[in-house]
């Protein structure tokens, strides 16, 4: 098992919703990223960033809803699916532990998350908080393996190497021909800016949720 | 289209794995415990050697045996797939016609491994009968989220590089800045600048390192 790639964790679920009410998810996800719908939100909420926006520790996410027709299928006799409900699959690439992540869902956008998944099969809502663990993980088939290309850095680490990469070319720029107490000022305005945005990466330990995974890992690098 | 938000692409493939039923067993082991065995023999090397780093602009991506649905109990009626399924699931820069390409021109040897336990992968016989496979292969996304950039990889690894670099080039030279000595702040800046080469591509980090390459701090200590 593979769910982890340095300091990311790939969790994917999969979990039914009965056909007749699939299309009130494909709707909502509709409107989530539909831009007029979503102008109109923050014209009534006010423009403060909601939903996933403010879980910081997400790379990339996504969701499908498939119908059994959508599996594909490539002949050479491959039979059919006739699935008696719809699916709804989810894969994310956050940084933190699990409950780390499955708790800032809960806490931070429930009613969000009761929208996503509201009319799936046994569904019980983002709160209380065990009974959510539960059907997350009740739904979770495990990753084989998984790849990240920065496992060192986090979502927050990316978005600020990038910011932080176009503030070292603005200095560079415009301390070209500079004097030494010009260039001090400039300097320091950059650490002042980007206070937050420098900080060392460092490597994460071997973890895995088996044992036996990490003890393999280790063995074929010593 | 929900499979691409701005420059990011999220691509998700179901591929049907051959049933032992069909097509009989691989020294007495199913074909999908075959596709898991192999995957997870990936997954004991490091990152920068899995297959997918050898793939251009791949963020993040993987792979994982479905087996079947999950029944959720009564009043839910039993559910069942009547192939197993690998599904891949990749966040990458671009369009999905070069990235393939790239992961075939790349990656084919051990893809092949196994992928060859795939329904219908011997008509795969180039990159662009790969191409065709995949997206006969691929599930359509419903909603994508990106909480990262969408950079290509190549400069979201060179941000992080210089994320890295001027953080210890920050530390190691606090007492310059603490102490407002511009002089010798400016030449070890223009120093950092020549070793570093913001502006230019290489120096970088490659994909998939897992750690700070030895004696790097050392080079940006003037």
């Amino acid at each position: 098992m593979s769910n982890i790639a340095g300091k990311a964790y790939a969790m994917n679920t999969i979990s039914p919703i009965p056909k007749c009410k699939a299309w009130k998810n494909r709707l909502t996800f509709w409107a989530a990223q539909n831009r007029v719908i979503k102008f109109l939100i923050r014209l009534i909420k006010g423009n403060k960033p909601k939903g996933l926006v403010v879980l910081s520790m997400i790379h990339y996410a996504r969701w499908l809803i498939v119908s059994p027709s959508q599996f594909p299928n490539l002949g050479h006799d491959q039979p059919k699916e006739r699935l008696k409900y719809v699916y709804e699959v989810f894969f994310s690439n956050f940084n933190g532990s699990w409950d780390q992540y499955v708790d800032s869902f809960h806490m931070a956008i429930p009613s969000g998350l009761d929208r996503l998944w509201a009319n799936n099969f046994k569904y019980p809502g983002s709160v209380p908080l065990q009974p959510f663990h539960d059907y997350i993980e009740f739904n979770q088939p495990w990753t084989n393996h998984y790849y990240n290309a920065y496992p060192m850095a986090t979502s927050n680490d990316v978005k600020s190497a990038q910011k932080l990469k176009k503030y070292l070319l603005k200095l560079m720029e415009e301390t070209k021909n500079a004097d030494p107490e010009t260039f001090l000022k400039q300097f320091n305005q950059l650490l002042r800016d980007c206070q937050h945005d420098i900080s060392l990466m460092e490597p994460t330990p071997i973890v895995s949720l088996a044992a036996d995974a990490v003890a393999k890992r280790e063995a074929k690098r010593s | 289209m929900a499979n691409k938000s701005g420059n990011l692409y999220g691509l998700t493939t179901f591929i049907p794995i051959k049933r032992t039923a069909q097509y009989g067993t691989v020294n007495g082991q199913s074909r999908s415990s075959k596709v898991r065995e192999l995957l997870q023999e990936w997954s004991l090397h490091p990152n920068d050697e899995s297959p997918m780093a050898k793939v251009p602009n791949t963020y993040l991506c993987r792979f994982y045996v479905l087996n079947d649905v999950y029944y959720q109990g009564s009043p839910a009626k039993e559910d069942h797939l009547k192939s197993k399924y690998l599904i891949f699931s990749s966040n990458f820069y671009g369009k999905l016609k070069p990235y393939l390409k790239g992961m075939w021109d790349n990656a084919q040897e051990q893809l092949k491994e196994v992928l060859q336990h795939c329904v219908a992968f011997e008509e795969v016989n180039s990159s662009d009968d790969f191409v065709k496979y995949i997206k006969r292969c691929q599930v359509k996304t419903t909603f994508l989220f990106n909480g990262s950039t969408d950079d290509p990889l190549d400069e979201q690894l060179k941000a992080l590089y210089l994320k890295q670099a001027f953080t210890h080039f920050v530390f190691d030279h606090h007492n310059l800045i603490n102490k407002g000595k511009a002089a010798e702040l400016q030449q070890a800046f223009k120093a950092f600048v020549d070793k570093a080469q913001p502006d230019q591509p290489i120096p970088t980090w490659s994909p998939g390192w897992e750690a700070e390459p030895e004696r790097f701090e050392e080079n940006y200590r003037f």
